[in-house]
């Protein structure tokens, strides 16, 4: 078994790990980091459970072999929110009631925040677009709109509540 | 997860000339990785038995979209969301860039490349009815030298490329079209995100000067036939004439009695043919009526 370095930053924090050119940068997040927030759906990038942020951008991290994410900057659903209180969009997941099972809502908390730094007042289609890469099989997607729309409006208010639409 | 017996090196180069040196060094013994949105799906399960990697993303040049006088080019490494959001691909190349809004989901279209769309040479592949619509040529480089191959020549079958284990896609090039070129895009799927196109249709229309005569006609499918294919019979049927001088519906007959789809488990061969001809019909419809509004204005 031949083994190869590499150095990521995950969640603001220099790592070096050891690993394979067959492990994915998914089996790397849960296996060698122990961040089990990250889940494995589908493995085939179609449900979006393993979504992370890697250099700024929304990615499938089971279609990513782990020394591609060599030098990457990545964060993961532990990396948001921090010091013991919760990211807004994760506060709003939880008063809507977007949380059903549980397993798509790492993916779909990350592909929402995402989606919010880029746009922060997203109509319903563009939320939809947003989200389009992550399914949930619990919710109907109703309360995961909702959601993002709560947090989309809070956080607006935290930016003195500029140019407020839907609200 | 899987015993690997046999040591393996991942190369990750910053200049094409170490790539190529790489490529000529391991030809089929290496496999070349772009996004790797396509490819980890077709290695899931066997990953363990690549033995050598070539990674091109540090190679910066192969991220660039640049306008080269009369043309543009794309660097084989960028990717679906960069397509998507270039002013560029957008004024010159709207369907290209309408093609590249609608793959897969956010997470694929940040990682998907267009050169590894090229290469993959998936049928359904969407940028590729739209690439041969505009005219596209692929630059191949080895460690011999380069060559530009039009893309109508690159796709051999399903799978299949001109493409030789020593050679990289380094560029797309495509020309610039004239002012009066419109084009159309439609892609048919079982749902909006992430879907494999049952068929695509790129119709692209250059209109002579006085906007109202057509002076060249590009009709390219994907899904329909074992690689993306070009109608040509369409260029014959409408150049010299006026929109209104055309039977819409003799034109999409034309398509539907061309192309030699199979059943597959997105649609069957009759659906793909009774398809291929409405969707003829309405890229014709929205084209005529954007040539009125630019007349009208």
């Amino acid at each position: 078994m031949s083994k190869l370095k590499i150095e990521l930053t995950i969640n603001g924090k220099k790592r070096k790990v050891e690993t394979t050119t067959s492990t994915r940068l998914l089996d790397l997040i849960r296996d060698d980091l122990h961040l089990t927030g990250t889940k494995e759906g589908c493995g085939k990038g179609e449900c979006g459970a393993c979504t992370v942020i890697m250099n700024g951008e929304l990615i499938a991290s089971c279609l990513v072999l782990a020394p591609q994410a060599d030098g990457a900057v990545i964060a993961t659903i532990e990396g948001i929110g921090g010091g013991g209180h919760l990211d807004p969009i994760q506060e709003a997941f939880i008063e809507t009631g977007a949380v059903q099972c549980g397993f798509c809502t790492p993916g779909m908390i990350l592909a929402a925040k995402k989606l919010l730094e880029e746009n922060p007042h997203p109509d319903e289609e563009e939320i939809k677009r947003g989200i389009s890469g992550n399914l949930c099989r619990c919710t109907g997607y109703q309360k995961i709109f909702d959601a993002i729309k709560l947090a989309a409006n809070r956080l607006s208010k935290k930016d003195g509540g500029r140019g407020e639409k839907d609200a | 997860m899987h015993q690997r017996t046999v040591p393996c090196q991942y190369f990750a180069p910053q200049k094409i000339e170490e790539a190529l040196e790489i490529l000529s060094r391991y030809g089929k013994e290496l496999k070349v990785i772009a996004g790797g949105t396509d490819l980890l799906i077709q290695y899931y399960d066997r990953l363990y038995e690549i033995n050598n990697w070539l990674d091109l993303k540090n190679i910066k040049e192969l991220k660039d979209i640049r306008i080269n006088k009369n043309q543009i080019e794309i660097g084989a490494m960028v990717s679906h969301a960069q397509l998507e959001k270039s002013e560029d691909i957008k004024k010159y190349f709207p369907i290209l860039s309408q093609a590249a809004t609608d793959i897969g989901s956010p997470q694929i279209r940040n990682r998907g490349t267009i050169g590894g769309n090229i290469v993959n040479a998936s049928p359904a592949g969407d940028l590729l009815a739209p690439l041969m619509a505009y005219d596209a040529q692929f630059r191949l480089f080895s460690i011999q030298g380069e060559k530009i191959v039009p893309a109508e020549e690159f796709f051999i079958g399903p799978k299949k490329t001109i493409l030789e284990p020593a050679q990289l896609l380094t560029q797309i090039i495509l020309p610039l079209p004239s002012e009066r070129t419109y084009g159309s895009w439609i892609k048919i799927g079982k749902r909006k995100a992430l879907i494999i196109a049952t068929i695509t249709l790129a119709l692209v229309v250059e209109m002579a000067e006085d906007n109202k005569t057509i002076k060249d006609v590009r009709t390219c499918l994907g899904s329909v036939a074992p690689t993306p294919i070009e109608i040509k019979e369409m260029k014959k049927k409408m150049a010299g004439k006026n929109f209104n001088q055309l039977d819409f519906a003799e034109l999409g007959q034309i398509v539907e009695d061309k192309i030699s789809p199979i059943d597959d488990i997105r649609g069957t061969r009759e659906y793909r043919k009774d398809v291929a001809k409405e969707i003829m019909i309405n890229a014709l419809e929205e084209i005529d009526s954007a040539c009125r509004g630019c007349i009208n204005e």
